[in-house]
């Protein structure tokens, strides 16, 4: 079989499949980058102040969404795949898992640079503390916004 | 309803009297002082500053005091823990019966007691380090078995004890082949050095010395008599006593832990003692009498008179007269309704209005509630919280501060339900439910909800602002402000959808022409302060720019179909997950049941969390941005924020 006839016959399921996979490795990249980042900056918090625990754990926890995102999206692909799809459909999904895979990976990380700031804050104003939490939420807007585009380009179509 | 209006007093009392005055509007709790100290007119017609009392070094020692108390029996305390203590709460407490306990509490002795034991046990640790150090020191010697003093009662011979160099040990032992007379063994050896001891006959003495200088020996003197292992042994026993007591003097210092909840109590007392003393900060003063400004609620005034009264008898002169609307000093406290006030905490975080604004929470709550729900939109996690909420509300004794956060969830809990219906959704789907909108086909329907509800938003926000203007008599702005900002918009989303859907002719060219007329107010009035005819056209433009900021705020309603989505598919994907388990036999049900409870659990917290902080954003940046500025001073009530009682 040559590689232009591997194409034609399974080059669909190659992409959907390979769409899911980058969906779910490059927002987990992401989020892994990220809520490690926050748990860095926090366990710093815990030699003198173990009571902000709780609080540092919802910070750290906010730049883990973006795997979650990928992750959803890569099983409704597992859901659409087909080992007899077209080259064309296996490219859309391909296309499709693409926004919430980059988007997902970087937003997560710069989430994760806001949420570290913002456990500084935790440390030295606690009552404002919140604050920081809507700093990193506002960084989660474009992960949201490319997952719901994600969503909606997978959903879409039946083959 | 909404910013509680302020009274400003002005009171002249005399210094005698001033401590009573202060007691007693403390027990008052609602005066907020303003500081004189830097009122300059004041102090040119020759008023001086109040020194605070002396006795507050005296006072801050006793808080002290007490705080070590605290600190020291916090570790022997047996708190109850979890369910027990959140149903116990703190204790509740008026500022009589706090005043009554304090009278009971003999913190003084205690404190004198707790320090002799603590000192003692203190005393003890350090002991206890300092045998163990010797014990370190003479462990490397273990294997030498002959009492240390002997080995400086040779006649003939000398013997030397010292460490050197790992790395010079090959070198050592090849230069020491030389010898005749000379005994060497290594004792033991460490990371870098070897331990070594060194006999020789005096002689050979000079001999051996140059070859041990030669390879960096330090010589160590051992300050102990007997065999190494026989003192350690003697070490260990003295630590063994040594800690025996100090658990002794623990158990003593356990007993006296009872007394934690009053040193608790006492702590508190203090706090407000010390809190009275400072306040005098803000007061002014001629020789005798105290100058003394402030502000009180105006429903309040005839309980402060009487307060004032009845600490001054008749000794005073006393004026009360409105706040000035306009003054941003004037301190703000909210009073709302129980449903209201629960989303208090929202406003505060981002500003307290200012006197002269209005109180936006009555505002932002019914939204928060909508927006809230539909984020979360389940029927199960909406359940969860109400029962939650309920349970919290009903069995726990919570702080206010705790009661209103928990009321807070329990209204949006109905609102996650009623959306959950709507989407048809339980647990992500576990009992299929007839759907009103089924989130994953009819997503484009649901966005085109969410971007509705975000124009009422928007304009709702607009709306407000025009009620402000007017309030404040600039009708005029308000029809510029907003009123051509509204036949834009609307003008605008008029001729876009009937475009779109190809509806009638009529409609898009009414909404052509009510978008451009606005428009063009807007270009005509957006740069009315501007002096000159150029800065009023640039700043016209620049207006009418802004409708691109509109744009994204729109864009950005679109999270509320978008959380719901992500919170239902991950829960669909857990069951998904949990259907894949439930297939494997036993060990997979098993499994799966776990699946399910952790994964719908972590789902549930991460719903709420996203819900809870992107509806704040939409109010704060998209519906405050409209008309709320804020900045205003809280109130800050004549008492000290508690940490260990509820203080009525």
């Amino acid at each position: 079989m040559s590689f232009a006839e591997f194409m034609v016959n399974y080059g669909g399921i190659f992409f959907a499949g390979l769409g899911a996979a980058l969906a779910v490795i490059l927002s987990g990249f992401g989020s892994a980058k990220g809520v490690g980042l926050v748990g860095e900056a926090a366990a710093g918090l815990m030699i003198e102040e173990p009571e902000k625990f709780g609080k540092s754990l919802v910070l750290q926890l906010l730049p883990g969404t973006q795997g979650l995102y990928g992750f959803v999206i890569g099983l409704l692909v597992l859901g659409k795949l087909d080992v007899n799809m077209s080259l064309a459909n296996g490219m859309y999904i391909f296309a499709s898992c693409l926004p919430v895979g980059f988007v997902g990976w970087i937003s997560a990380i710069a989430q994760g640079r806001t949420a570290a700031a913002g456990i500084n804050l935790l440390a030295k104003n606690e009552e404002q503390s919140t604050k920081g939490i809507i700093y990193a939420v506002m960084v989660e807007t474009y992960a949201l916004l490319s997952f719901v585009i994600s969503l909606i380009l997978v959903n879409a179509v039946t083959f | 309803m909404a910013i509680v209006k302020m009274s400003k007093f002005n009171l002249f009392a005399f210094n005698s009297d001033r401590e009573n005055l202060l007691h007693e509007l403390q027990k008052f709790k609602y005066v907020h002082f303003i500081n004189l100290n830097k009122n300059d007119s004041l102090k040119e017609i020759g008023l001086k500053n109040v020194e605070v009392p002396e006795s507050i070094v005296a006072l801050d020692e006793e808080i002290s005091k007490v705080k070590y108390g605290i600190e020291i029996l916090s570790h022997f305390y047996e708190k109850e823990s979890g369910l027990g203590a959140m149903k116990k709460g703190l204790e509740t407490l008026n500022f009589d019966e706090l005043e009554e306990r304090d009278s009971k509490i003999d913190y003084i002795n205690l404190y004198n007691q707790l320090k002799d034991l603590n000192d003692k046990k203190e005393m003890l640790i350090q002991d206890v380090t300092k045998l163990g150090s010797s014990i370190e020191e003479l462990s490397p010697w273990v294997k030498l078995n002959s009492p240390i003093k002997e080995l400086n009662k040779f006649e003939s011979s000398e013997a030397l004890l010292g460490t050197i160099p790992k790395k010079l040990k090959q070198k050592l032992e090849t230069e020491l082949l030389d010898t005749n007379y000379t005994y060497f063994e290594i004792l033991s050896e460490d990371k870098d050095n070897i331990y070594v001891l060194a006999i020789t006959s005096n002689s050979e003495a000079e001999t051996l010395n140059e070859i041990l200088r030669n390879n960096s020996f330090s010589s160590v003197k051992l300050s102990a008599e007997e065999e190494p292992s026989t003192e350690i042994s003697k070490l260990q026993e003295e630590i063994q006593i040594k800690e025996n007591e100090i658990k002794d003097f623990e158990n003593k210092i356990r007993q006296f832990s009872g007394a934690l909840p009053d040193l608790e109590v006492e702590y508190e007392y203090l706090m407000n003692k010390k809190l009275r003393l400072m306040a005098s900060e803000n007061f002014v003063a001629t020789d005798n009498v105290n100058v003394i400004q402030g502000y009180i609620p105006a429903e309040m005034e005839d309980e402060f008179v009487q307060a004032v009264k009845l600490a001054l008898k008749d000794n005073y002169y006393i004026e009360i007269k409105e706040a000035e609307r306009d003054n941003p000093e004037v301190p703000i406290l909210l009073k709302n309704s129980k449903f209201v006030q629960s989303f208090e905490s929202l406003t505060g975080m981002y500003a307290l209005p200012r006197y002269n604004e209005i109180d936006p929470t009555p505002f932002l709550a019914p939204f928060y509630l909508a927006f809230f729900g539909m984020m979360i939109a389940d029927i199960g996690y909406g359940i969860l919280m109400l029962i939650g909420t309920l349970v919290a509300l009903k069995y726990f004794n919570l702080t206010d501060s705790m009661k209103s956060f928990m009321r807070f969830f329990h209204y949006l809990s109905y609102s996650a339900i009623f959306w959950g219906a709507i989407y048809g959704s339980f647990f992500g789907g576990i009992i299929p439910l007839p759907a009103l909108i089924n989130p994953s086909e009819q997503y484009n329907e649901l966005l085109i909800i969410s971007i509705a509800f975000g124009a009422v938003h928007l304009f709702f926000g607009l709306g407000l602002k025009a009620y402000l203007s007017i309030r404040e008599g600039n009708i005029k702005d308000a029809i510029y402000d907003v009123g051509f900002w509204y036949m834009a918009l609307i003008g605008g989303i008029l001729f876009l959808i009937s475009m779109v859907m190809g509806i009638s002719s009529i409609a898009k060219n009414i909404g052509l022409v009510v978008m451009i007329i606005g428009m063009v107010g807007i270009i005509l009035t957006g740069g009315r302060d501007s002096k000159s005819i150029g800065g009023k056209a640039a700043g016209g433009l620049y207006s009418l720019y802004g409708i691109s900021s509109y744009v994204g705020d729109f864009v950005s309603y679109s999270r509320l179909m978008a959380l719901g989505l992500s919170g239902g598919f991950i829960a669909s994907a857990i069951n998904m997950m949990v259907d894949m388990l439930f297939a494997k036999g036993i060990l997979g049900i098993l499994g799966g049941i776990a699946v399910f409870f952790i994964g719908q659990l972590f789902n549930v917290f991460l719903s709420i969390l996203s819900a809870y902080v992107h509806t704040i954003r939409l109010t704060y940046v998209e519906f405050f941005g409209k008309f709320y500025e804020g900045g205003g001073k809280g109130f800050n009530i004549f008492r000290n924020k508690t940490k260990y009682i509820n203080l009525k």
